[in-house]
Formats: structure tokens, C-alpha cells, sequence
């Protein structure tokens, strides 16, 4: 009797033991990718642990592919080339790739998985991407929507970044946001001073970074974030430059003028910025002395609707119309935009029609 | 009652405030399913289709939008604005959606009644019959949309 | 050798019998909280429908050894509820892991309904009706497959009404859960009129 409990307790643990087994055995051999080296621009080696996706591999070896989902695969800004050991093309990949694309091997680094070694293509400018801890040692209003926050750098101590760049803020969870999130925002500080930033931000209602950064950051807090990024920068052709910007759309101007005042540059430079009533226009004394001290630069500000009280007596209406009016014809110029979506395309239009070819109208990607 | 894993990661993300502050459903203890239920059959008793409300939305954004952030008058018994944002706004339904960071003000000349919406918000109608869950900063009542947009 | 033709042809009867008359799903009516949750969409209703099948059958083609060769020997044939729930449960995840490893895109079809399905009903069901009914083990596999097709066939008809009812009045009260029984049982009935066309 006694034997027979036993036996039978035996019998069954034994299939329950069995199959644990089973698992544990597959989990260790098929589930277990072992380190993977990841080949990167034909060069650079990084061993990584299968099993992840690309994109948070990556991440893990510091390097930061852009990404505005966080890996959802929704947003198709994590593109990279992988060339060697991507496997098939998944159907969550193939909406958020052009036909050019695809058969250019590019794939979304958040949907593929390290499997085995990858031979991949990223922009070298990833490269020079860090995670950065700073302080935020200033908040200076600037217009009653609008404020410019200073960073000192804390860790690493500099930052190298090409005027026009942008950075992914790092907002942390607050009362009405429960994850921590990035955004990005254009650095508008001189490329120069290389241990601090300053970023333009203007208030989204109930965004929640913005929100975060008006109402919960205080002088004094540490913030971090990665970057730069980004491929807008002032070319280095002699062609004169119009410049184009609406709201926080300055930030990254701000940038390049220092850049250029640095180069004691002699190019043919205006710059158009607009605003819907004259509060929403700022830094006009800064723009002044960027006139100042560059002989061949224009600061141009629009003001929409100025109320009849106000002694505005510069431009009014649509920053392209104000373009327009200045302007017969931009043959040879380059155009430069910074803006929300619409104020984009409708500059792009005006500019086109203008005399700038697309190709010669640079923009901020990420807007 | 069980719900597929997609229902289920769907609700996750709309909860998270991964893509907006708050996420997408307030305080809304319904599954998302039920929210856009009974949104639905509010519309039906208004008598309009989430298409015909979307399209309306629409034509006032484009309309707005071309006078880049000033005023507009519109059938004489709409002002619009739009404001703009750099940065976009992300569907969190499983598609490639992503929308510019654009909010569309339309007041009602004669009510003075106020709705404020943005690209998201006309997509997450047209597209997925979604107001929002109650609380939820951009949610959109199916009775006021069309009380401002039809009446 | 006779036997086993026959064998293999009362494994035919089974099978289309557990895919019509004697349809799982709607006979005995498991298997119903995906069934009226995931009908949503003929999409996503064949990926289920799809991992049902092939889990169905598997597991009963395992959960039949199990029995005949562990459990009858030994006299245990009570613990065959503990065992076939372990077994179901470590089949499901040995499959998620080789689907991962190997095929990618079927497992981006099939990989996230594994998990739902390894605590569905219908499949312990079906190892359970196969032991009651003294299958052999090839007739088991007719058994399961035709199981798991029934339900993949009633959920993808289910998905396909749905859809298109979505367009349609559907009483207020009667949304969602409720209009969906009511389709099932109608199902139903049309399914038990198959009873005799294979005999």
C-alpha cells in the first residue's frame, strides 16, 4: 500500500519532473542566441547578448538610434541597414518602408532581433550620440508661452554638436504621467561653449513634456538626456541664406548665427521670423546684436495681427507674405525652415515658387 | 471575458502615457472597446456617421491651417485657429500613423460655444470610432462635436 | 493490414464528424471566451483559429501517450487532469520558443495567441472527450485535427458574420457578448443539420 503511494507520487513527479526538464533544456539551447557580434560600418565590433532587439542592443553598447515610439514599431524613425543576418522582412516592418528602402536592406532596428551576427550601416554621426547628465541651472521666461532652459553639462563634462542640432529631452514620471518619455528639442546655445546647452521650448497644451518642463522643472534639478542628432546645419556653400522660422522654430537659429558670428560670416543672410501677435515675438535685443556683429545678416521679425493699439511698425501678415514682398525673386538662395508642419509646407510652396529648387530647402526632420 | 492579446496591449498603450500625457482614456474604467461602443451608439441617436464628424473636422483644420496660426472666419458662423507644435503625435493603434503636432480651435460665432482638437483626435475618429475616455484631456464629447460642427 | 485501413477510415468519420455534427465549439459550446472576444476580425480569428488547430492536435496526440502508456500501466488514470494541463501548458511554450528561433514571421501570425490558448478550454476538452470515448491513437489524431479545424472553421465564420454586422442595428442591450451568443446557437443548429450526411 505504502509502495504503491509512493510509487505513484514517483510516477507523476517524475513526468512533471521530465518536462520541466524539457523547457529548461530548450530554453538554454533554442531560446539562447549566445553572444552575437554586431558588425557596425564595416569596422567597429560590438559584442552583444541574443535575444533583444536590435535597437535596445544598441542602446545597451551606447549607441542611440533615434526613436520616437520607444520600440512599438509605429513610428518607422529607428531605421538602420542591416546587411548581414537581419532574416526576413516582417510584416510589421514592411508598412514603414518605401519600396526603395526594402530593397536596400533598411529595416527597423526595433523589430529585428539579434539572432546571430549582424552586419549593420548606421550614420556616423550615432557615433558621436552620449547620454548626458546636466543640471538646469536657468529658466528665463521669453515670451509668456515660451521659456529657454540652460543645462549645465554634469557628466560627460563637454558636448560636440553642430549648430542646428537637436537633443532627446528626458522627461521623467510626474503626477499625470506615469513613464518616463523623450522629446526632442534643438539646441539654441553657441556650439562653442561646450559645457552647457540651452534649449527654446514652447508650452504644448497638456503635452506632457513640456508640462513637465514648465511646471515641475526647477533651477537647480538634474535632467538628462541623448543627442545630438539631426542633419540640420548651415551648408557651406557662398550662396546667400534665407532663413524661416515660427514659434520655437528660432531655437536652432539661434544656434547658427552663433556659429556664423564666430566665423566673422560675410554670406548674404535674412531671416524671417514670425509670430501671430507681437508677445510671441522674443530675443529681438539678441537678434540686434547678431545684426551688429555680421555685417550681411537681416533679422526680419512678422507680426500676424499686431493689435491696432500697439506701435508695431514692422512687417505684418503671414511670414510668407512678408517674404514675399521683400522678395521679387530667391534665384541661388538657399532656404532654411524651422517650424510647425504647416508653417513648413506653406514656406516650401512660396519658396518653390520663388526660384529654390526642394533640394536646396533644408528643414528640421523631426518637426 | 478573455480579449485578444491585441485588445489587450491596445488598452495598455492607450492607458500608458507613453504617447500623451495622461494616455488616452482619463479616468475611464471601460475597456477601450466599450468606450468606442457607446460613443457609437450616442452618434447614431444624433443621427451622424464618425466619417461625416471627421471630414467636418477636417475641412475646418485645412481651412485654418493655411492661414498659419491668425483667425478664420468660415461659413459665417465659424472661427478657427490652428496652432502648431514641432514634433508629432502618434496613433496608438498597430499602423504606421503618425500626425503633426497641430491643435485646431473652432469657436461658434453665434454660441460662442469652443472645441479644441487635434490631428490625432480627427484620425482616432475616422479611423477607429475613438473619442477618448472620459477624463482623458483631449476627449471629445460625440454630443458637442456635433452640436458645433452640424447645428 | 485491414485493421489499420479501417482505423485510418474511422479516423476520417471522426475527424469530419468533429468538424461538423459533432463541432466542439458549438456542440459543446468550449472554447467560447475567445470565441465571442477574438471573433472580431477574420484576421486575427484565423491566427487563433490556426494555433488552435495546431495545438489541438498535438496535444492530443501527446496527451494519448501520456495516458496509455504512463497513466493506464499505473493505474492513475484520475491524475490525468494534472497531467494533461502540464503537458498542454509545456507543449504551447516549447512551441513559442521554436517558432521564435526559427520562424520569425509565423511567429509574429500565430506566436501571441499561443499563450491564450494553452488555458482554452476546448483543448483540455478535447484530450478529455478522446479518453471518454476510447479512441485509439490514430483516430486521436483525426480526433484532434478535426476538432481544432471545427473550431477554427465556426470562429472564422463567426469573425465573418461580425464583421459584417458591424454595419447593421444591433439592439442596444444586445451588443457585443449578447448578439454573439445568439449567433452561436444559431450556428449551431445549422451545424447539427450536417448529422448524417457521413454514416
Amino acid at each position: 500500500m505504502v509502495l504503491e503511494i509512493i510509487r505513484d507520487v514517483l510516477a507523476v513527479s517524475t513526468v512533471a519532473a521530465f518536462l520541466t526538464l524539457v523547457l529548461i533544456l530548450c530554453e538554454g539551447m533554442i531560446s539562447n542566441y549566445g553572444p552575437c557580434e554586431v558588425t557596425l560600418n564595416g569596422s567597429r565590433k560590438e559584442t552583444v547578448q541574443g535575444g533583444k532587439s536590435l535597437l535596445l542592443s544598441l542602446q545597451e553598447k551606447k549607441i542611440f538610434i533615434p526613436s520616437a515610439c520607444g520600440g512599438r514599431g509605429t513610428c518607422g524613425v529607428c531605421k538602420v541597414k542591416v546587411l548581414e543576418g537581419g532574416g526576413p522582412l516582417l510584416p510589421t516592418e514592411t508598412p514603414l518602408l518605401t519600396q526603395r528602402e526594402q530593397q536596400a536592406s533598411v529595416r527597423l532596428s526595433c523589430q529585428v532581433k539579434v539572432r546571430g551576427p549582424l552586419a549593420i550601416e548606421i550614420p556616423e554621426e550615432f557615433f558621436r550620440m552620449h547620454q548626458y547628465r546636466a543640471r538646469c541651472s536657468r529658466i528665463e521666461d521669453l515670451t509668456y508661452d515660451m521659456k529657454r532652459f540652460t543645462f549645465e553639462l554634469t557628466e560627460p563634462e563637454t558636448i560636440s554638436f553642430t549648430a542646428g542640432q537637436y537633443v532627446q529631452l528626458r522627461c521623467p514620471p510626474y503626477k499625470g504621467s506615469r513613464e518616463e518619455v523623450s522629446r526632442a528639442y534643438s539646441i539654441a546655445s553657441d556650439p562653442l561653449e561646450n559645457r552647457r546647452i540651452d534649449l527654446i521650448i514652447r508650452r504644448v497644451p497638456k503635452g506632457i513634456c513640456t508640462t513637465w518642463c514648465f511646471e515641475y522643472l526647477r533651477e537647480g534639478d538634474p535632467v538628462s538626456f541623448t543627442g545630438p542628432f539631426g542633419d540640420f546645419y548651415l551648408r557651406d556653400t557662398q550662396t546667400p541664406k534665407l532663413f524661416i522660422a515660427g514659434g520655437s522654430g528660432l531655437a536652432p537659429f539661434v544656434s547658427i548665427l552663433w556659429q556664423m558670428k564666430h566665423a566673422a560670416d560675410g554670406r548674404q543672410t535674412v531671416f524671417f521670423f514670425g509670430g501671430n501677435r507681437m508677445e510671441d515675438l522674443c530675443l529681438l535685443d539678441e537678434m540686434k546684436a547678431f545684426e551688429q556683429a555680421l555685417p550681411n545678416f537681416r533679422f526680419v521679425p512678422v507680426v500676424a495681427k499686431p493689435a491696432s493699439e500697439s506701435r508695431w511698425s514692422g512687417q505684418t501678415g503671414l511670414v510668407t507674405e512678408a517674404v514675399q514682398r521683400s522678395f521679387e525673386r530667391l534665384d541661388g538662395w538657399e532656404g532654411y525652415l524651422c517650424g510647425g508642419p504647416g508653417m513648413i509646407e506653406a514656406a516650401m510652396r512660396v519658396l518653390r515658387q520663388m526660384g529654390i529648387p526642394d533640394e536646396k530647402i533644408y528643414y528640421d526632420k523631426f518637426a | 471575458m478573455k480579449r485578444s492579446p491585441s485588445d489587450i496591449r491596445l488598452e495598455k498603450l492607450l492607458r500608458s502615457s507613453k504617447l500623451a500625457a495622461g494616455g488616452f482614456m482619463g479616468d475611464d474604467p471601460r475597456p477601450p472597446e466599450e468606450v468606442i461602443r457607446e460613443d457609437a451608439a450616442c452618434l447614431e441617436r444624433l443621427g451622424k456617421t464618425a466619417a461625416q464628424i471627421a471630414e467636418r473636422m477636417r475641412m475646418l483644420t485645412e481651412a485654418a491651417s493655411a492661414a498659419l496660426g491668425s483667425s478664420v472666419q468660415l461659413e459665417g458662423k465659424f472661427e478657427v485657429h490652428c496652432e502648431e507644435w514641432k514634433g508629432g503625435l502618434i496613433c496608438p493603434w498597430p499602423h504606421p500613423g503618425r500626425f503633426p503636432k497641430r491643435l485646431t480651435v473652432c469657436r461658434r460665432l453665434d454660441t460662442g460655444r469652443e472645441i479644441v482638437w487635434s490631428d490625432l483626435n480627427i484620425h482616432l475618429i475616422e479611423a477607429h470610432g475613438f473619442f477618448e475616455g472620459k477624463g482623458a484631456s483631449y476627449r471629445l464629447e460625440p454630443e458637442d462635436l456635433v452640436r458645433v460642427l452640424f447645428d | 493490414m485491414n485493421g489499420l485501413g479501417a482505423e485510418i477510415w474511422q479516423a476520417v468519420v471522426v475527424c469530419f464528424a468533429a468538424v461538423f455534427t459533432n463541432n466542439i465549439l458549438l456542440t459543446t459550446f468550449l472554447g467560447m471566451c475567445p470565441f465571442t472576444s477574438v471573433s472580431r476580425e477574420v484576421r486575427t480569428a484565423a491566427g487563433l483559429g490556426g494555433a488552435v488547430v495546431f495545438v489541438m492536435t498535438f496535444t492530443c496526440l501527446l496527451n494519448w501517450m501520456a495516458y496509455h502508456w504512463i497513466l493506464v500501466p499505473l493505474g492513475l488514470e484520475f491524475f490525468r487532469f494534472i497531467l494533461f494541463i502540464i503537458i498542454i501548458a509545456a507543449f504551447v511554450q516549447v512551441v513559442e520558443m521554436i517558432l521564435d528561433r526559427f520562424s520569425p514571421r509565423l511567429y509574429q501570425n500565430l506566436g501571441i495567441f499561443l499563450p491564450l490558448i494553452t488555458v482554452n478550454c476546448a483543448i483540455l476538452g478535447a484530450s478529455l472527450f478522446m479518453v471518454i470515448r476510447e479512441y485509439s491513437l490514430i483516430v486521436t489524431i483525426g480526433y484532434g485535427f478535426g476538432s481544432g479545424l471545427g473550431w477554427l472553421l465556426a470562429i472564422l465564420a463567426m469573425a465573418g458574420i461580425r464583421q459584417r454586422f458591424s454595419e447593421s442595428r444591433v439592439p442596444a442591450g444586445l451588443q457585443g457578448p449578447g448578439i454573439t451568443l445568439i449567433i452561436a446557437g444559431l450556428m449551431a443548429l445549422a451545424f447539427i443539420g450536417f448529422t448524417g450526411v457521413l454514416s
